[in-house]
This record gives C-alpha cells, sequence and structure tokens, in this order.
C-alpha cells in the first residue's frame, strides 16, 4: 500500500535557482533561506520518499493561452525542462512514474477531477527551482507533477484545491504498491510582480497563512480568489496550491520545519509537515 | 475588462484574449533560435508572428506598462524582457510609472 508520509510547502522564485547555479548559498542575504533548507533535506533523508507528488504552476513555458489546462497531470517517464527564455540550467532531465501517474490519473477522474493527461510535460521554475535545494541533482526520487491554473483568470478556488488534496490522499491511499510519498504545495508566498504595487509583500499574511496551514486550512480554504490577491499580491495568489498539499495529509499533522525569509520582493516560505 | 487588484492588472479572459497576438510572439522567444531572428529585426520578427503596429510600438519603446494595458501577460513579457536583455526589477518598475532608480530609492527609505 501506498501512504503519504509527509507534506512540503515550499516557494518556487526562479530566483532560488539563480542564486543556486551562482553558488550564492553562503552569501549573507541568501543565507537564511538556504540554510533553512538544509534540515528539510535531513528530513527525507531520513524518511526516504519512493515518490515526490508536486502541485505547481506553469509558468507560460509548457503551456500557452492557446489552450490552457486548469489542472494537467505529467505521466510521462521522464520530464524535460523547459527553457524559460534564458537557455536551459545545467539539470538533468527528471524520471517521472507512469504506473503511479496512470494511477492518480483514474483515481482524480472517478473522484470528479479531470485533469488534462500530458504525455510530455516540460518544467520550469515551479519545480526546478527548490527541488535541488532538497535532492541531489542525480534525481534518484521519481517526480508527478500536478499543474494547476493559477495565472490566466478565472482560476480555481481556494476551496477546489483544499479538496484536491483530499482527491489526492484518496489516489494514494487506493495504490496497491508499496510506495512512501511526499506531496508538495509549491508557489508564493507573497509578491507581487507588476502594477502600483509591484515588489510589496506582506510578512504578516504570510506567516498567518503559514500557521494556519497547520491549524486551520479549512478556513483558509474558505478565502476568496479576490482576498488572496488583496492580501498577498495577484502572483501570490499561487500559495493557494499549498492547501493541496495541506488537504492530501489528514486532519493532523506534526511540524518538522518552517522557515521564512524575504529579503527581496517575495516572501520565501517552508514547511515540512508529517502525517 | 480593467479589473484592478492590489494596484495590479488581473490576467484574465478578456485580457488574455486582447493581448494574443502579442503574447504568443513573446511565447515563441522560448527557443534560441527565435531569440536570434526576433534580435536582428524585432519590428519584422513581430510583424512575421502576426503583432498590431500598436504592439510593435509597445516593444520598440520597451513600453512595458503599455504591454501590460494591452493584455500582456507578465510572465511572457518576461521573456521579451530576456530576449532584450532587460531584467523583471526594471519592467516592473516601469509598470509602477517609475525608473529602476527611482523604485529603488522608495524601497530604500
Amino acid at each position: 500500500m501506498a501512504h503519504v508520509i509527509g507534506g512540503i510547502g515550499t516557494s518556487h522564485a526562479p530566483t532560488i535557482g539563480v542564486a543556486w547555479d551562482r553558488g550564492q548559498q553562503q552569501e549573507p542575504i541568501w543565507a537564511p533561506l538556504f540554510s533553512g533548507y538544509v534540515p528539510a533535506r535531513a528530513w527525507l533523508d531520513e524518511v526516504r520518499p519512493d515518490l515526490f507528488l508536486i502541485v505547481y504552476n506553469d509558468h507560460v513555458n509548457q503551456f500557452f493561452f492557446d489552450a490552457y489546462p486548469t489542472f494537467a497531470l505529467g505521466v510521462g517517464a521522464t520530464h524535460a525542462q523547459a527553457d524559460e527564455g534564458w537557455g536551459k540550467r545545467p539539470l538533468p532531465d527528471l524520471p517521472g512514474d507512469p504506473d503511479f501517474a496512470w494511477h492518480l490519473a483514474r483515481s482524480l477522474v472517478a473522484d470528479e477531477f479531470d485533469p488534462t493527461i500530458c504525455q510530455e510535460m516540460k518544467l520550469d521554475h515551479g519545480v526546478l527551482s527548490f527541488l535541488p535545494l532538497l535532492t541531489d541533482t542525480d534525481w534518484k526520487v521519481p517526480v508527478v507533477p500536478l499543474a494547476v491554473n493559477v495565472i490566466q483568470h478565472p482560476i480555481p478556488t481556494a476551496r477546489r484545491l483544499y479538496r484536491l488534496g483530499g482527491a489526492l490522499g484518496r489516489a494514494i491511499a487506493s495504490y496497491p504498491k508499496d510506495k512512501r510519498i511526499v506531496v508538495f504545495g509549491t508557489g508564493g508566498l507573497t509578491h507581487q510582480l507588476h502594477g502600483t504595487k509591484f515588489g510589496t509583500k506582506n510578512a504578516g499574511w504570510d506567516n498567518e497563512f503559514l500557521d494556519r496551514l497547520e491549524t486551520d486550512p479549512a478556513g483558509l480554504s474558505e478565502l476568496s480568489i479576490q482576498e488572496y490577491m488583496e492580501r498577498g499580491g495577484t502572483e501570490g495568489v499561487e500559495m493557494i496550491m499549498w492547501l493541496a498539499m495541506r488537504g492530501a495529509l489528514g486532519k493532523s499533522v506534526r511540524r518538522v520545519h518552517r522557515n521564512y525569509t524575504a529579503p527581496f520582493n517575495t516572501g520565501y516560505g517552508l514547511l515540512v509537515l508529517e502525517t | 475588462m480593467d479589473e484592478v487588484v492590489s494596484g495590479a492588472y488581473v490576467f484574465t479572459v478578456e485580457r488574455s484574449a486582447r493581448g494574443y497576438a502579442l503574447n504568443k510572439m513573446a511565447n515563441s522567444l522560448s527557443s534560441a533560435d527565435n531569440r536570434s531572428r526576433f534580435n536582428d529585426n524585432e519590428a519584422r520578427y513581430m510583424r512575421d508572428m502576426g503583432c498590431s503596429t500598436e504592439q510593435i510600438d509597445l516593444v520598440a519603446r520597451r513600453d512595458w506598462k503599455g504591454m501590460l494595458e494591452s493584455g500582456a501577460s507578465i510572465y511572457l513579457m518576461l521573456k521579451i524582457g530576456a530576449a532584450v536583455g532587460v531584467p523583471l526589477p526594471e519592467i516592473g518598475a516601469h509598470s509602477a510609472g517609475m525608473t529602476l532608480a527611482e523604485y529603488n530609492a522608495r524601497k530604500a527609505h
């Protein structure tokens, strides 16, 4: 039987990947972020997951607005890296897990969630920014990516993401093979990339969100998209994807680790929860 | 149409439809070959990709705020920025009605 051994919430800002590639981990402005990932990585080394199920959003690198899916699932044996406009980073393609991914597809559709099924799915910083901080880049742990539209409105509600998490948990519980799975919710935290409030972040709301993700996810799921954007910025609405991770974990969780730092224009959050 | 939240343009399907040609052109810059063709002659490349004269002018002027107002997605503007060597902070500051220097000065206070 497969089961969820825990969840990780993490920001996926592209700046994390750039700083990583440049070897800036020890620089004073970056050290609070990178050192924050060390306990998360130690936890992963201890619990030895077989699979990462990563809820993220594509930033118009795999999908374009000719056909933009609300939910999309990567079922391929490998996931290539997208060229986001600056050329590719020196990282190998990621391994997938088609057998589990097809099970997930069948289970989600039976559970009334209907992802676009992608046999090829190029991944961008939504997955690749933070992953080298948590695992060796020979990618020994396969990844099943689940993309969510959070950029072309209308986008799904926070409640829908929380319920999606429940469906992910049921899909994992019904997979017949032994599999230790960590579910990721990524994006955010607060940031605004354009307009008169460009560069604003909201550390108070970020920390309230991290608190309530543990203790009151149902309450967070009742907030509207408008409220998420007003508190956390139009792009900060990515935070709703953390609710899918939380929803997959069930009622009670134990916090393993939490980190927050905001040296630039984005609140960088990290949360590790155990079931 | 001009739905504004938190001082920003919400990227609605209406905006996406209005900016479709410009966004499609920007999306094509995800390949090195296309970036090179774009850099050789921006206006010709954009015309060949179906962009309007107004859209070509917005890019020629590096009018990031104007691009947003006409339906560009911030994520696709970043691809234009990558091709022409303009980073996010400069694009964001322009969209807020400031130069990057003015933005940095305001942030320092």
